[in-house]
């Protein structure tokens, strides 16, 4: 008797114990009604434009019950947007779409008291690329060539550009001290304006995004004399790294992705990345990001909470250089 | 000649019932959209563009063109009746248009609003189909001090508001200019005049501005006297509420001056129909054979404003679809609807997708025609809006505008600047200090603040770039001109008088 | 000395201090930056402006001929009326988060017609209740225009 009643107890014993390691399956969090999808441009702006295709990409393949509605904050860079987020603490039907200027921004914005740690990051999707481009008839051929121009006639040449916090201006920034050049930033605040200029001739180069680049580029107007990423880029087979042609610099990413408010309770977060992962290996999102010549920067959990930091500190590192105030 | 074989081929894109159907609700919504203060085309458009994928692309672009140009004709209603712009570019509208409802000509105000609108509105799309290459290479030739004499120009306009007091005229403008400067600098990224807040940091829209002062001023004033049930006498009879043959006749120039004026500003990327309007109101003005009167109640005063801001529809979308280049921000999210339709707008759009950009050539003709034809026959009935008893009109008028002002950017932030700028409106009116020049002054200073620093960077530091560039050059001697009009004037109405005197 | 118009040196008053504001404000900011003017050079001249106009103001006033003599003196009780209704509009605008637009709408417009023009309530009231119910089903239901909404969604 005595053998088989403590068989018996260690069985129960095993059972209990089993059923306490299994996760208890409530029924796991699903949104139920319109998520929010919190941007922080303008109607039209880049992060309003991918917010929207994401959402109708999500609605196709069915990978949420509900919609995703873009709710539009912007101001301050994305110090509305930030402290939106930050007031829904704990909210489950609200997400906010990132990019590299949620890091900078609150670096230099006294303002900006939310900081990208504040909130909860759910997933990065996106690393954007850029590259340099001057007019079809601009005699530099390659960057070196116009390094080189830069430093015989230092602050002759001028280049077209967002902010000066933005990463074009930083791109400069990082070239000018490694090869001790120098040559003038002129801010446009919409990208309009900016190709404008280099076409009519009233800025040598600039900075800006392939897709954005793609239509002037076919039609013979601009040239692109470096690409600003780690490995070439394909749909530019033929345009050197910056590393490549000798000019030592840090890449500069602009990542996209998704946050959630802080204070979400983990099992959201869980949810949230579980759609994603899967809405990342769809052929309507690789289709996408072929279409706008993105790299696929999918990255998540402890790869992305460090991704967060070593940005930050490489953007604090160059916006002192830069001479920006940094407040934080 | 390839230009009509094109034009056919559009027509038949744009004769279709699907696409004539769209363009139908473009335009009404727009015309809408436009009445309304506060909601603009820029986010109707953003609204619609998730319902547009399922459209035929074709269709689509015609539809949100629709509600672009549409709003340019809502615009001027408000603008003439309430003496509230609905749209930033129909502030030039009231200063005639609102004097001519109280004198009891809503209806021909309305109404030549309407003409001017569909004759600049056409020469627009003329302009569009035939010079769009070759204007966008000229705008192309405008760079920073190019902008920044434009801008400079524009500012000289205020000589031409002023009215009787050219020093309040001139304080208000630079109460706007610096209210323009609130936000954050672009090019060092330091905030200016923000107390602290972080919704200050994109500074102050313009829209809660000019309601406020407008909308709630305008309301203000009038409560003060406790009148009679109705506000103006609005006349029987639909001879008197249409324009004139006489009225037509005096607008001839008028027409003439917006569709120019609007067309070739209109097709510089950053620049719009604000200064557009603003810029035809002036030379009206500054060619009229009676200048004294503008601002009295002259139909050349509603017509070339309003022809100015419709052209400049045509214009705008000249960068946008040869270059690919938007000029403001409905045009850019056009650009972003058509990048999402699978489009990439820049210089091989219209050779590669004829039939995009020509149907929507098409299509504007026949838009500003049903335009025309929505809006002759609303006259009588929006003239009778002003026959609501003024203690149901207020009230409705105070709560469009808060409307108006949540609609933009969900703020409340940005219903409490409209109090404090309705009060300030208010104050405004009693002490004699008019509102058009301010409304200058908000809508150019940030523009050429940053016109002449970019100007200034590009040329290390050096003034004089402003002036040996030909282009900028020129427009500034114009704009010294203007400036010293008034001066020269003075000095020879004095000189007349020391001449009298002696006689 | 004759003073041309006194409403007009008390608005020059104001402009001119606030001229001086903008001054000092302006001159914390950087006036010259790496290349070219600073964020300070534009608002310090503004400001240098607003106040020499200001006191360009005062000098015509005082040293002008008095031709604008005939000016109706103010009536406070009239200024007090439009205060009032500006006040009334900034109630409204704190009600709103938390009554919602609706409620606060309705609220100021029965104020306005009842206290100010004297209609009888129910006027007031039921000109009130339409203006409302009309504003929330065009804008809200029918344009789909968020309004500001109360914790009963409207």
């Amino acid at each position: 008797m005595r053998p088989m009643n403590s068989y018996l107890l260690g069985w129960l014993a095993v059972l209990i114990g089993w059923s306490f390691i299994q996760p208890v399956s409530v029924a796991a969090f699903q949104p139920t009604k319109p998520v929010e999808a919190v941007v922080h441009t303008g109607p039209g702006g880049g992060s309003d434009i991918l917010a929207r295709a994401i959402a109708d990409l999500l609605q196709k393949e069915n990978l949420i019950p509900q919609r995703l509605q873009v709710v539009n904050k912007s101001g301050g860079g994305s110090a509305v947007a930030m402290a939106y987020l930050a007031e829904k603490k704990g909210e489950t039907h609200t997400i906010g779409f990132f990019t590299g200027v949620w890091v900078t921004n609150p670096l230099t914005r006294a303002e900006a008291k939310v900081t990208i740690k504040d909130l909860t990051p759910i997933v990065r999707l996106v690393l954007e690329p850029a590259v340099v481009a001057v007019k079809a008839d601009s005699p530099y051929k390659n960057m070196r060539e116009f390094v080189e121009a830069a430093k015989k006639n230092p602050g002759q040449l001028k280049q077209s550009g967002g902010s000066v916090t933005g990463r074009d201006n930083l791109v400069r920034l990082v070239v000018q001290k490694a090869t001790g050049a120098k040559w003038v930033f002129v801010s446009f605040p919409s990208g309009g304006e900016r190709i404008a200029n280099l076409l009519g001739g009233h800025v040598q180069m600039m900075v800006i995004e392939p897709q954005e680049a793609g239509e002037h580029i076919r039609a013979g107007n601009m040239r692109v004399i470096a690409a600003l990423t780690e490995k070439r880029l394909p749909a530019f087979p033929d345009v050197p790294t910056l590393n490549e042609q000798g000019i030592d610099v840090p890449v500069i990413p602009q990542a996209r992705g998704v946050l959630a408010p802080p204070g979400v309770p983990k099992d959201v977060v869980q949810y949230w990345e579980g759609v994603f992962d899967r809405f990342s290996k769809t052929a309507g999102w690789k289709q996408y990001l072929e279409k706008n010549q993105f790299e696929d920067g999918y990255l998540k959990g402890p790869g992305l909470n460090k991704f967060f930091d070593e940005l930050t500190i490489q953007m604090r590192e160059v916006l002192k250089e830069a001479g920006a105030k940094v407040v934080r | 000649m390839e230009a009509l074989g094109n034009l056919i081929l559009g027509f038949s894109v744009a004769l279709t019932p699907v696409n004539l159907f769209w363009c139908f609700v473009g335009v009404a919504l727009g015309t809408v959209v436009g009445v309304l203060p506060g909601l603009g085309p820029a986010a109707t458009i953003a609204m619609l563009l998730p319902l547009t994928f399922k459209m035929n692309p074709a269709t689509a672009i015609i539809m949100l063109a629709g509600i672009f140009y549409g709003a340019r004709y809502g615009g001027s209603t408000t603008s003439i009746l309430l003496n509230v712009p609905g749209e930033s570019s129909s502030v030039a509208t009231c200063l005639d248009g609102y004097q001519m409802a109280r004198q009891g000509r809503a209806g021909p105000a309305l109404g030549i609003a309407a003409i001017s609108s569909f004759v600049a509105g056409t020469v627009g799309v003329l302009g569009l189909m035939l010079l769009a290459p070759p204007v966008a290479r000229f705008a192309l030739r405008f760079g920073p001090p190019e902008y920044f004499a434009l801008m400079a120009l524009g500012l000289t306009m205020v000589v031409f508001l002023a009215g009787k007091s050219m020093i309040k005229a001139l304080l208000a403008m630079l109460f706007g200019i610096w209210l323009a400067g609130v936000g954050i600098d672009l090019f060092t990224a330091e905030s200016r005049f923000t107390f602290g807040q972080v919704e200050l940091l994109d500074g102050i829209d313009f829209i809660v501005v000019i309601i406020g002062i407008f909308a709630i001023g305008e309301v203000l004033v009038n409560i003060e006297s406790r009148g009679g049930g109705e506000l103006f006498k609005v006349p029987k009879g639909l001879r008197n509420l249409l324009p004139t043959l006489q009225d037509l006749k005096d607008c001839r120039f008028a027409l003439f001056n917006g569709s120019v004026v609007g067309f070739l500003i209109g097709v510089l990327p950053g620049a719009g129909a604000t200064i557009a309007s603003f810029i035809a109101y002036g030379i009206e003005k500054a060619f009229s054979r009676h200048p004294e009167k503008f601002g009295t109640g002259v139909v050349e005063g509603v017509a070339a404003p309003e022809g100015a801001n419709n052209a400049d529809a045509g214009g705008a979308l000249v960068p946008l679809l040869t270059l690919g280049i938007p000029g403001g921000n409905t045009t850019a999210i056009m650009l972003a609807g058509l990048l999402l339709w699978g489009f990439k707008p820049g210089p091989l759009l219209i050779q590669e997708h004829p039939e995009l950009f020509w149907g929507l050539v098409a299509s504007m003709y026949i838009g500003n025609v049903m335009l025309l034809i929505l809006n002759l026959p609303l006259v009588p009935l929006f003239a009778q809006i002003l026959r609501l008893p003024y203690y149901v009109l207020y009230p409705f008028i105070l709560g469009v505008s808060i409307v108006g002002v949540y609609s933009v950017g969900q703020s409340l932030f940005d219903v409490w600047l409209l109090g404090f700028f309705g009060l300030l409106g208010y104050f405004m009116r009693k002490l004699d200090f008019p509102a058009a020049p301010l409304t200058l002054g908000l809508v150019l200073g940030d523009a050429i603040e940053r016109a002449l620093r970019q100007s200034l960077m590009m040329s290390q530091g050096q003034l004089s770039i402003l002036i040996t560039r030909p282009l900028s050059g020129t427009m500034l001697l114009l704009a010294a001109i203007i400036l010293l009009m008034p001066l020269a004037n003075k000095v020879r109405s004095w000189r007349m008088k020391a001449v009298e005197q002696e006689i | 000395m004759r003073i041309r118009d006194k409403k007009d040196l008390v608005s020059a008053f104001a402009i001119g201090a606030f001229g001086l504001f903008v001054i000092y404000e302006a001159s914390g900011l950087p006036y010259l930056s790496e290349f070219g003017p600073g964020p300070g050079f534009l608002p310090l001249w503004l400001g240098i402006g607003l106040f020499v106009f200001a006191l360009l103001l005062v000098l015509v006033n005082l040293l002008g001929s008095a031709s604008m003599a005939e000016k109706e003196p103010q009536s406070w009780t009239v200024i007090g009326r439009a205060l009032g209704v500006w006040f009334g509009l900034i109630v409204a605008i704190a009600l709103l988060p938390w009554l919602g637009f609706g409620l606060s709408f309705a609220l100021l417009t029965t104020f306005l017609i009842l206290v100010l023009e004297g209609r009888p309530p129910l006027t007031a009231v039921s000109a009130a209740v339409a203006l409302s119910l009309g504003f929330h089903l065009v804008f809200a239901l029918a344009l789909g225009v968020p309004l500001p909404s109360g914790p009963w969604g409207f």
